[in-house]
């Protein structure tokens, strides 16, 4: 099988950046993403929930929040359709709903260290205090006027960007992120 | 003005002193110094020249309203004009000089201007323009072009640097329950009271220093580092040399932060200056209020400056700016200043307008050796460099009479203060007149925001403070719901302000300065109300009151109050005009960001994107993305790189990038029905495993896009759409599920980040995917004939999606994989297309094949053309009912003599002829002409130049008949032969075969 080429391939300059001393902030690309999109219908939503939901802690996703369980990560994207990160999608009939193999589509950023919120408040329109932005919660956004789609998890703020966007977006962060002192994973 | 340094005093680091440059000049401060103070202390008191009459200017205050030292700092790139020296921390190494002078602002040879200062009144630019009288009435003058030039020089004031910006700038976003604007004592404690009660508060200071008022207040400063822990260990957020400039909708606030400006060696990874969008819930505006100016003779001279300024200097700086003082004043906050400036050991004599005066606020100064002239003023200040003495005025029945002069070396003025309402202002909210307090206060009002301290108009201490707790307790209210108090009453002197702007005795003629930065003064007012300028926003606009940049902080008052006397009204008549954004200017820096160079625009790369690179491509824009435009050889240019790509695409194969086309993953139950819908041609039969050109149409009829889709299972659609209209088509066609056919059980996603794509066209083609296949069997001509799809895999089991497609006209396919496969599936694809002596072709060679063949794109399909006039009406179906099917049929769509497209050779086969053209008949050249070119190229099938266009009635009209290629900004005319636009195999045999 021939290799997976990361969007980020030709600029992940690994290391520390910008202000000395300890990083302030850490930015990772997590490769091969596996992203899976399963849109549901008025009313087959419940199963659908349920579907996803197969081996999580509740049957329920609840709007703005990702549920973590041992098959992957899922949250809502949009009012039928929800994102799941898993090796493989989840079983349901077909009349039940469509499932779309997204895995390409996007890169994903992990941005974390102390300074992470802030460094991302300098490209996010989003509220990132933890109060309005805990563990799990999810939102779309927009950077550069690219959308984008954010998530805490509990290692860090996790970006998912349009794969031909990636690259200037990541620019920009790193750019960004000089000014707190950065490691590149 | 004799200044001094003071031994002791201020809130300046005496321990740390700091070098700086003044006008080539080697000066030195010390830490927490402005640059204005440490000019000061340098006895430096010519720090400018006036905008219009080169006057000489010094210090006229201590903050951001000033208007007399505006200087230039730093060199080369980083040289920024007009910056306040009041406003500028010193550091080690600033460079400063004057401007709008030469050769300094001490001798300069402008000044020369004052000669002709009668020339320059208001309304001079307007006057000059009409042109020489009676000669030129009506028309304008034809001078203007010999004296623009000269005009043009003398305006504005400093000259910005023409090299690039070498630093960094940032935007943030922040959000907060609420902001405190002012670090004053009423917004320091709106600050505490309100995040004591559990409120994320953050606190903005336009300083460099936090403190506000308290530090020029030796009874506060002591405390203040105090109360700004207390304030940090609240949690407040405290935010100095930031400026909220602007108040917007939804609590959201524009602020300034310079973040380096106060900086000798700023790190490289840190931003200049960052624009702050806050959001909060609440806003507490303490931010303060502008001692106002009086107009009287010669007001503008060195040595003339706000009392609260001389204040500031001595116990914010420990600097005495002079020894012999006069102070003239309306209230009462100046006796204050008399008392700390007697104290220094300055001789201080105060001059009160007010007659009546409370005895406690006399003895308090007089106790101090202050010398109290009740019912005195100012007519005239003498000197050009400086003042060295005064001319009095005295009270009279009808207004003032001259009295004797006496000598000073500085003059200090409180004309009353002006609450710094702007930011309310930006809100929509028009500031009212406080009669009492002789200036504008915020209305009542609705809005998130509660004014606090002086701001409110509130002039002392206790006051203040309780002002700012009460607008905390509004705050915290309006958070939990409640309603508050709103308002805090304004006040606080013992004697009450007397309403004074000017001070004028007929028969004594001196230039009385209202605004000093734009040089208007009290009788360009006066002339602007005679010639008719009597609404104030006219007013402004004719004389450029307020117009400068202070935005009207220091003269607006004086000049409204001059026109309410002239128009014999009360000032609240007059009105006054609308503060908008900014507060303070703003760099254009900031408000770009880092949205700048290559990031001016988000790039967007395909999966291909380096791998094109590498391969020596050239890349050219499209929309957003970077495509491979061409891939030159060595010895060739554009010209000859795409010729030889078309020519290699036809003879053998070629090899191109197509990812940036739009691809949509139409999915569920209903999406045959929906397909059906939206294209003109029937979708309602193609077999899974097929793929169908299609031609969408707008609701009016119109062509909006073309495209191919493909079945790959029952419910399972991929759709291609161009380039230009992929984000159009996606938006369109949501918004048709969501609107109107919410029945239709169907999702669309964007996929276009998804997949790779990849054309391979030409004979060999099939050749190319044959090696390339996993298993060659499932790419034969049977199994994967013209319009056929398959998803199968390439060699090293990578994932593609093939259909024989063309684009081209040549037998040829778009292979699909996914993105992060992308660069994979190319370097297979291309070794096997290299050793057919095949090309990686760009852009430019995929417009002339495309053109070649009559095959449209976005420069056919924009918006005014009809399916008809594309050649395509073969493709409306009469069937069936889809979007645009009704208004297609409109008389004026249907007409015979519409433009429709046709092909176009050169008559002289030699002749080069150019896109943009318009085509007409010979020898009626005029108007829109009888269609137009849309694209042309050569051709190295055909051996010439061919184009693309629309004329009347379409090829068939134009036979046998004489046309023209005008091109009459470029060319000129080219003799052109109309032909059908499908000018190479047009029975598509390469492409079936």
């Amino acid at each position: 099988m021939a290799n997976r080429c990361s969007a980020l391939a030709a600029y992940y300059p690994t290391g520390l950046h910008g202000r000395p001393g300890e990083p302030g902030v850490k930015l990772q690309e997590i490769p091969d993403l596996s992203l899976w999109q399963i849109a549901g219908w008025p009313d087959t939503m419940e199963l659908i929930h349920l579907a996803i939901t197969d081996g999580m802690n509740s049957d329920r996703l609840p709007a703005g929040r990702a549920l973590a369980g041992s098959k992957g990560v899922a949250f809502q994207v949009e009012p039928l359709k929800f994102w799941l990160l898993a090796e493989a999608p989840p079983v349901f009939k077909e009349a039940h709903g469509v499932i779309l193999d997204l895995s390409h589509s996007r890169t994903q950023i992990r941005i974390s260290g102390p300074e992470a919120q802030t460094c991302l408040s300098r490209l996010l329109p989003l509220d990132l205090r933890d109060h309005s932005f805990p563990q799990n919660a999810v939102a779309s956004s927009g950077i550069h006027h690219v959308g984008i789609t954010l998530w805490r998890s509990e290692l860090g703020f996790e970006l998912f960007i349009p794969r031909g966007f990636a690259r200037s977006i990541w620019e920009l962060l790193l750019e960004t992120a000089e000014q707190f002192g950065s490691e590149v994973i | 003005m004799n200044t001094r340094r003071l031994p002791t005093g201020g809130q300046i680091n005496r321990a740390k002193p700091l070098e700086f440059e003044w006008d080539g000049k080697p000066l030195a401060g010390y830490e927490g110094d402005s640059l204005a103070s440490a000019l000061l202390a340098s006895d430096e008191t010519i720090l400018g020249r006036s905008f219009k009459y080169h006057r000489p200017r010094g210090l006229m205050s201590a903050g951001v309203e000033e208007s007399g030292a505006i200087v230039t700092i730093g060199t080369g790139a980083r040289r920024d004009a007009n910056v306040k020296a009041t406003s500028q921390a010193l550091y080690d190494g600033l460079v400063a000089k004057g401007q709008n002078a030469w050769p300094s602002v001490r001798n300069d040879f402008g000044a020369v201007n004052s000669l002709f200062g009668r020339f320059f009144s208001a309304g001079f630019y307007y006057k000059t323009f009409m042109g020489l009288p009676p000669f030129e009435w009506g028309k304008g003058t034809g001078a203007w072009m010999w004296y623009e030039k000269i005009i043009r020089k003398a305006a504005g004031m400093g000259t910005a640097s023409r090299e690039a910006d070498p630093d960094a700038y940032e935007h943030a976003n922040g959000y907060c329950d609420i902001l405190v604007v002012g670090s004053g004592p009423a917004g320091r404690a709106a600050a505490l009271s309100a995040a004591q009660s559990g409120c994320d508060v953050v606190l903005v200071e336009q300083d460099f220093a936090l403190g506000g008022e308290s530090l020029s207040r030796v009874e506060e400063a002591d405390t203040l580092s105090q109360e700004l822990a207390a304030l940090r260990a609240a949690g407040v957020r405290l935010m100095e040399n930031t400026t909220a400039f602007g108040l917007y909708d939804g609590g959201v606030a524009g602020l300034l932060e310079r973040v380096t400006d106060h900086l000798s060696a700023p790190p490289q990874w840190m931003p200049r200056q960052r624009f702050w969008t806050m959001r909060s819930r609440f806003t507490v505006i303490a931010s303060g209020a502008l001692e106002r100016h009086l107009a009287f003779g010669n007001n503008d001279r060195p040595g003339i400056m706000t009392a609260n300024a001389a204040k500031i200097y001595l116990n914010r700086y420990g600097i005495l700016t002079g020894e012999n003082i006069v102070i003239a004043t309306n209230n009462d906050s100046a006796y204050l200043t008399a008392s700390s400036l007697s104290n220094a050991g300055a001789c201080v004599t105060l001059l009160d307008s007010r007659e009546q005066i409370l005895n406690s606020s006399q003895s308090g100064v007089q106790s101090t050796g202050v010398d109290v002239k009740s019912g005195m003023s100012i007519l005239n200040a003498k000197g050009s460099k400086g003042v060295y003495s005064i001319d009095l005025a005295e009270k009279s029945p009808d207004g003032w009479r001259a009295k004797n002069q006496m000598a000073c070396d500085l003059l200090l003025i409180s004309g009353g203060w002006s609450p710094v309402v702007n930011l309310l202002s930006h809100r929509g909210l028009k500031p009212v007149w406080d009669s009492v307090n002789a200036c504008f206060i915020a209305p009542d009002h609705h809005e998130p925001i509660a004014m606090a301290g002086s701001a409110a108009g509130i002039w002392d201490h206790a006051g203040c403070v309780q002002s700012g707790e009460k607008a905390a307790d509004h705050a915290v209210a309006h958070l939990h719901g409640q309603r508050a108090e709103t308002s805090n009453k304004s006040g606080g002197w013992q004697t009450p302000i007397e309403g004074l702007y000017e001070i004028s005795v007929s028969g004594h003629q001196h230039k009385s300065f209202v605004d000093p930065q734009h040089d208007v003064t009290a009788d360009d007012i006066r002339l602007a109300h005679q010639e008719g300028f009597v609404s104030v926003e006219h007013l402004k606009r004719y004389t450029t009151l307020g117009m400068a940049t202070d935005q009207g902080k220091m003269g607006n008052v004086i000049g409204l109050a001059l026109m309410a006397e002239a128009l014999g009204k009360e000032i609240p008549e007059v009105g006054t005009t609308t503060f908008r954004p900014p507060y303070t200017p703003i760099s254009i820096g900031a408000l770009k960001g880092r949205n700048v160079g290559s990031h001016f625009r988000a790039l967007r790369r395909t999966p291909l994107h380096d791998w094109n690179l590498n391969a020596g491509g050239t890349m050219t824009m499209a929309g957003l993305w970077h495509r491979p435009w061409y891939f030159a050889q060595p010895g060739e240019g554009i010209g000859e790189a795409y010729v030889r790509e078309t020519e290699t695409v036809r003879r053998t194969v070629g090899v191109c990038d197509v990812t940036s086309l739009g691809k949509i993953a139409v999915q569920g139950p209903d999406a045959t029905e929906f397909l059906n819908r939206v294209y003109t041609n029937p979708f309602a039969k193609l077999a899974v495993g097929k793929a169908r050109y299609g031609i969408m149409l707008r609701d009016d009829g119109f062509v909006m896009d073309d495209g191919t889709t493909w079945r790959l299972a029952e419910n399972n659609y991929f759709m291609t759409t161009t380039t230009a209209h992929a984000a159009k088509v996606m938006t369109f066609l949501e918004e048709l599920l969501q609107t109107r056919w919410q029945d239709l059980r169907v999702h669309l996603t964007s996929v276009s980040e998804q997949w790779a794509g990849i054309a391979v066209a030409g004979p060999q083609s099939r050749e190319v995917i044959t090696e390339c296949a996993a298993d060659p069997r499932e790419v034969t001509d049977r199994a994967l004939p013209f319009m056929g799809v398959i998803e199968t895999t390439l060699k090293g089991n990578i994932p593609v999606r093939i259909a024989r497609i063309s684009f081209s006209g040549e037998r040829a396919f778009e292979i699909y994989t996914p993105s992060d496969y992308g660069p994979a599936a190319m370097d297979m694809i291309w070794s096997a297309a290299r050793v057919r002596k095949g090309c990686l072709y760009g852009l430019e060679a995929l417009g002339a094949l495309r053109i070649e063949k009559g095959h449209v794109t976005g420069a056919e399909l924009d918006g005014r053309v009809t399916i008809e006039d594309a050649g395509l009406g073969r493709m409306a179906s009469d069937k069936k009912s889809y979007i645009g099917s009704v208004l297609k049929n409109r008389p004026e769509l249907l007409k015979d003599d519409r433009p429709r497209l046709v092909g176009i050779f050169p008559k002289d086969r030699r002749e080069i002829f150019n896109a943009g053209s318009i085509l007409c008949q010979n020898g009626n050249v005029s108007g829109y002409g009888n269609g137009w070119v849309t694209a042309v190229t050569h051709s190295p099938a055909l051996g010439h130049w061919i184009g693309l266009g629309f004329i009347e009635g379409g090829h068939s009209n134009w036979i046998d008949r004489e046309v023209v290629c005008a091109d009459p900004l470029r060319k000129g005319n080219t003799p052109v032969e109309i032909v059908s636009p499908h000018m190479f195999d047009p029975s598509g045999e390469r492409m079936y075969g």
